[in-house]
């Protein structure tokens, strides 16, 4: 009985943490209490979603991220502090860790105030650059909303992005028209792990509008260089999202009524939708990927449990290589789909690669895709590993290594004696050696010596 | 007179029974005392495996007892030289691990368990006693006198220059190839003197076994057809040399080539031609006294000169031909640094590197032989007064013989046996002369009855001479004060140089009580517990077979040194900065980084000491990232204090080593023992490494290989904002901006 309500229990745990495939302890940092409630719609959009929402002032002294070295949350959503910064808990470098043991963090940035210089040192370390003001705006002359901004064209109207390269996979796209007052704007550095989601429209700048005197001369970055949403993921798979413009949350504009200059027509924002396919993303609801099964053995019919996943093969041995691959979008797992461009690897790899071959699906189940390949060991013996590295902006990192041996022929798995046509003539020799000495032998014993024949006759 | 009974006993047919009976009684103790005087090592410290070699010795003994035969033959080593791994059973002399296993196989088949390390550890002594009684043989074989083999049996159980290399632990090829050597010889002699082909056909089988045991056995290799060739020079042909020799040559060279690590290299190599070479010789010779027989004297002279022209002309012709061609190896390296004993240091420095391949230094002489080394000329001319075959076979050993030794100190192993027989066969005349020169039938009787016929002094003066008892007293007590002497010499020689395992140091207390220094074993026993069973440690190679033997780690460089190469990656890995080090380290899957440091206790054969044999090697493959001459100071100094070359300072061992060191000094400054050197008051910071271990007395510091950083920051950066350094703001660059694509 007890064991059945356990079950229950569990069942019942599954179902709420089925939505996020990390946890659902959600920490938010905002520093005004009244605050709050200008962002109700999101605070309850994420609890539908199955979220526990802890609300905490920076200033609190319960707020701590870690509790007894583990993380106290799973994902942490700050919101921009009026003050000098978040305070002592929540300092770079405990944000920096919370990323390290896999926490997520989602940063929104308000181009109303000054960003804080504490997290523009944070944002250093993720190679991620602030204006060196800290407070400047994002302006566009040519997509900004006419009801709200007419004067100061700081509402900047965008279409949801599509897909950032041609081999990675578009998580924020749909129709309808983003709103995104007064953001802040931020470029993006050399780091791999960085990625844009909504870059700046080639007609934006950046503007400080407490500087009356414009700095013409010393531009820092224009149009699409700017970047207003952007994500890094860490190597571990963390994810920390850069969003510049935090009233894009609030209640007001995800039910605002937006009218681009030109255009005339009036339309709803998809705010909402937006900020769910982003924070969804951000808390690891979609772009998810598991490793399943991953298989490999000799290329040969009948297979037992023994032959899967050896430890050593011989040099050209005939192998094939499987692994199963899932998504996870919002609330399951699903079959991984590649996309178009894009193709799956895998490597053979002893110090460096001796195939690099590619994956191809070979079937489906109800939640994975099996992708397979079947090649032949190199003739190098040593020590090899199977590798799968497959890291995509906004996809989870897959970095699979499986080391195996692989060994040199055995002293009994060479051809032998007969089937080297080349040792025939050996052969041959050998025999009519033999041949002939058994020969010389028959002809020495039954040929009587001529002269004992003389001696006997005497 | 009355018949003592003790008389009877030494005379006549129970005479020589006895006689029997006490040179078995004696060759047993002899046997006893060479076992026992090697097992100082193991009363000090334990049943341990020691030094280097045996340790890996000792691991594939365990494999063998453990995949039986088959496994190990085919044995492929996925746990050293990662990721190149070693085809273990095909570049190994199999002689040792398979005798063990085989003991091991008897013991448990007499239902006897013993552990395998204990037969591993007391082989070397087990088999020196054996070596002990094949000297006997083959001293008897040179001597007439039944003391000289047994004087040799003697030398031959407690010489220090065979003890170095056979106490109980040493668990190295030497340890039976000594024994198959002498035992070769003897029954190369046996051959050479009866021309029997049993006798050479047991050359043949224990030459095989010899060759599957030490890479020495080129040495015999070249030795037997050397005297052969000499003989034959010597105008000494007989069919006695053909029969034995040919047997010896047929059969040898098969059964070396069942042994995979030496495979075709009897026909392929230059170290063996010698001996092909004199079996074409031999039946030429065969031939011409062949055809002597039918030929008249003048065309037989004529036919011969042309003969031995165009064969001469033909062979070395084809020699030529097939080593340009590449058909026969060149000769090797380590052969050149034979005859040239600067070759190694140039060409080879890994070779150089060993220190058992160092010219021997001549005290070293003394010290491993003692007062054999000046009864060994004595021998060897004895040798020359009646010159037989077996004879010539002596005086070519002991030229060949001391002439490696001086050239490379290992050698001296080789010398040994033949310094123990001219020196056996130098005392035994000098004894049998004095002892057994019996004074004759009452000279002063005769001297007086004819005086005037006597011619000689020595006659007229009987008492003076060999024969009178003073000089026969003064004889033979200073000949049992040196063997005394000598008897001392060995066993302080045995218990003070030759019995510390050096996986374990002993040192004295102010007090004078023994302190045991166990750190390597300490910092192994680390690596076995607390990493994961495939973590891939880097070491300098001395380490890697202590590493695989007693951590049971992957590694990436050992003892085998077969692959230069990759040496001088760890080489440059060691030498150079983090930056260059670290895609190294990461490419090879290192996990830990095992360095040794002897700064805090003295100990002076740490890595450090070693490290220019490392930027030399690293060198040698990488003349343009590595180079010596960036250690040294501008005064050519090699310094590690705050003089030290900003390139020795930044490279990853000095890192290793002095990281952290400076805190073992409250406030003071640090000093490095060894060099004597004081340290900067900062000691050095490390960013891609961090300290995973180090050992009670630092002798072993064992470092992890940090992961790429999560955020994928330089791990300088990464450091340095932990440590919570605020990092500056990126510098304005100068031109255009560069634009991400994506």
């Amino acid at each position: 009985m007890r064991w059945c309500l356990s079950f229950f229990l569990f069942g019942f745990l599954a179902v709420v943490n089925a939505l996020s495939s990390s946890g659902n302890r959600l920490l938010v940092v905002l520093e005004d209490a009244s605050e709050k409630g200008l962002y109700s719609t999101l605070w309850s959009d994420l609890k539908a979603r199955g979220y526990d929402i802890a609300f905490e002032s920076p200033k609190s002294d319960q707020l701590s991220l870690f509790e007894l070295g583990e993380r106290a949350y799973d994902h942490l959503l700050l919101l921009p502090p009026k003050s000098k910064g978040f305070g002592p808990s929540l300092s770079p470098k405990n944000i920096v860790d919370f990323l390290n043991k896999d926490g997520n963090v989602l940063l929104a940035l308000s181009g109303k105030s000054t960003t804080p210089s504490a997290i523009s040192s944070l944002l250093l370390e993720l190679d991620l650059h602030l204006s060196t003001d800290r407070s400047s705006i994002v302006v566009d002359h040519f997509n900004y909303d006419t009801l709200s901004a007419a004067e100061k064209h700081d509402v900047l109207l965008l279409q949801r992005p599509g897909q950032l390269r041609p081999d990675t996979k578009s998580y924020f796209d749909g129709e309808g028209v983003l709103a995104l007052p007064r953001a802040a704007p931020h470029t993006l550095g050399d780091n791999i792990l960085a990625a844009p989601i909504l870059r700046a429209p080639v007609t934006a700048y950046s503007y400080n509008p407490k500087e009356e005197a414009a700095a013409v001369e010393d531009i820092w970055a224009t149009g699409s260089q700017l970047s207003l949403i952007s994500t890094l993921q860490t190597r571990s798979s963390s994810r920390f999202t850069l969003l510049g413009s935090v009233e894009s949350l609030q209640d007001k504009w995800f039910t605002a009524t937006v009218k681009a200059p030109g255009s005339g027509e009036e339309t709803k924002t998809v705010n909402q939708e937006f900020a769910k396919q982003l924070t969804a993303w951000t808390f690891k609801e979609t772009g998810v990927l598991k490793v399943g099964k991953i298989e490999h053995h000799l290329a040969q019919d009948d297979l037992t449990a023994e032959d899967l996943n050896p430890t050593i093969y011989r040099v050209k041995n005939e192998t094939v290589f499987s692994i199963e691959i899932s998504e996870y979008s919002y609330d399951k797992f699903v079959p991984f789909e590649l996309p178009a461009e894009d193709a799956l690897q895998l490597e053979f790899t002893m110090l460096s690669p001796f195939h690099r071959l590619k994956l191809d699906p070979a079937y489906r189940t109800e939640n994975s895709t099996v992708f397979r390949t079947q090649f032949t060991v190199p003739d190098q013996h040593g020590i090899f590993s199977f590798r799968v590295n497959y890291k995509r902006p906004f996809l989870t990192t897959i970095e699979e290594k499986h080391e195996v041996t692989v060994r040199h022929f055995a002293h009994n798995e060479f051809p032998r004696s007969w089937e080297i046509s080349g040792g025939w003539v050996w052969i041959a020799g050998l025999w009519s050696v033999i041949g002939g000495f058994m020969a010389f032998v028959a002809v020495w014993l039954y040929s009587e010596p001529a002269s004992a024949k003389v001696k006997k006759n005497q | 007179m009355a018949e003592l009974p003790l008389n009877s006993l030494l005379k006549g047919n129970t005479g020589r029974n006895t006689r029997g009976l006490l040179r078995i009684i004696i060759l047993g103790t002899i046997a006893a005392a060479a076992v026992s005087s090697r097992l100082f090592s193991v009363i000090r410290f334990e049943s341990i495996i020691h030094e280097f070699d045996p340790w890996f010795n000792f691991r594939a003994t365990k494999y063998l007892v453990q995949h039986g035969f088959y496994s190990f033959w085919d044995w492929f080593d996925d746990r050293t030289w990662h990721p190149l791994g070693r085809v273990t059973g095909g570049t190994l002399y199999p002689g040792l691990m398979v005798t063990s296993g085989v003991i091991y196989h008897i013991l448990r088949f007499l239902t006897i368990p013993v552990d395998i390390r204990n037969i591993c550890v007391l082989l070397a002594p087990g088999f020196s006693g054996l070596t002990a009684l094949a000297m006997y043989f083959l001293t008897c074989e040179m001597s007439t006198s039944p003391s000289a083999g047994l004087l040799a049996a003697a030398f031959m159980g407690i010489v220090p220059g065979y003890i170095s290399r056979s106490v109980a632990g040493s668990y190295d090829n030497e340890a039976i190839a000594i024994f198959l050597l002498v035992f070769t010889f003897f029954l190369w002699i046996k051959a050479v003197k009866n021309g029997s082909i049993m006798w050479g056909a047991l050359t043949a089988l224990f030459y095989g076994y010899m060759v599957s045991a030490w890479g020495g056995y080129v040495f015999i290799t070249n030795l037997i057809p050397l005297h052969v060739f000499v003989l034959l020079c010597m105008g000494r042909y007989s069919s006695r040399i053909y029969i034995s020799y040919t047997t010896w040559y047929a059969l040898g060279t098969l059964a070396s080539m069942q042994i995979p690590f030496v495979g075709f290299l009897p026909i392929r190599n230059s170290d063996h031609m010698a001996a092909l070479g004199v079996f074409g010789l031999l039946q030429l010779v065969a031939f011409a006294d062949f055809v002597r027989g039918f030929i008249p004297g003048k065309h037989f002279q004529r036919l011969l000169t042309t003969m031995i022209i165009v064969v001469f002309g033909v062979a070395f012709v084809g020699l030529v031909v097939l080593t340009v061609s590449g058909v026969i190896a060149p000769w090797s390296g380590r052969f050149y640094s034979l005859w040239d004993t600067g070759y190694a240091k140039i060409h080879i420095p890994i070779i150089a590197s060993v220190s058992e391949h160092q010219p021997t230094a001549w005290p070293a002489f003394f010290f491993d032989l003692n007062f054999l080394i000046w009864l060994f000329p004595a021998g060897v001319y004895m040798c020359f007064r009646d010159l037989k075959d077996e004879h010539v076979f002596v005086i070519i050993y002991s030229v060949l013989a001391s002439y490696f030794a001086g050239v490379m100190v290992r050698l001296m192993l080789t010398l040994t046996p033949i310094v123990c027989v001219a020196a056996a066969l130098a005392l035994s005349t000098i004894l049998d002369t004095y002892v057994l020169a019996s004074p004759g039938p009452n000279p002063k009787a005769k001297a007086v009855e004819d005086t005037s016929s006597e011619p000689l002094r020595s006659a007229r003066k009987p008492d003076v001479g060999v024969t009178s008892y003073l000089s026969k007293l003064v004889v033979t007590s200073s000949a049992i004060i040196y063997l005394l002497l000598f008897v001392a010499h060995c066993t302080w020689v045995t218990s003070n140089a030759y019995s510390s395992p050096s996986v374990v140091l002993a040192s004295r207390m102010p007090d004078g009580s023994q302190h045991i220094i166990d750190d390597y074993r300490e910092a192994y026993y680390w690596l076995r517990q607390n990493t994961p069973h495939n973590a891939k440690v880097m070491s300098w190679w001395d380490y890697g077979y202590q590493i695989g033997g007693m951590a049971d780690r992957p590694t990436l460089v050992d003892n085998n040194t077969w692959n230069n190469t990759h040496i001088a990656t760890v080489g440059k890995a060691m030498s150079s900065r983090e930056e260059v080090s670290y895609p190294i380290l990461r490419q090879h899957d290192v996990d830990y980084v095992l360095v040794v440091f002897g700064g805090l206790l003295g100990y002076s054969g740490d890595d450090i000491n070693k490290f220019l044999w490392m930027v030399r090697i690293a060198e040698g493959i990488w003349p343009d990232e590595v180079k010596e001459r960036d250690f040294f100071t501008a005064r050519g100094e090699y310094r590690v204090d705050d003089q030290a070359t900003p390139t020795m300072r930044n490279s990853l061992m000095y890192k290793m080593s002095y990281y952290n060191y400076h805190t073992m000094f409250q406030g003071g400054q640090a000093v490095d023992r060894v060099r004597g050197a004081k340290l900067p008051a900062e000691g050095p910071q490390l960013s891609t490494l961090e300290e995973a271990f180090t050992s009670e007395n630092w002798i072993i510091r064992i470092y992890k290989v940090k992961d790429l950083d999560n955020l994928n920051r330089d791990h300088s950066n990464a450091v340095a904002f932990d440590r919570g350094h605020k990092r500056k703001r990126a510098t304005k660059k100068k031109g255009p901006r560069v634009l991400r694509t994506e």
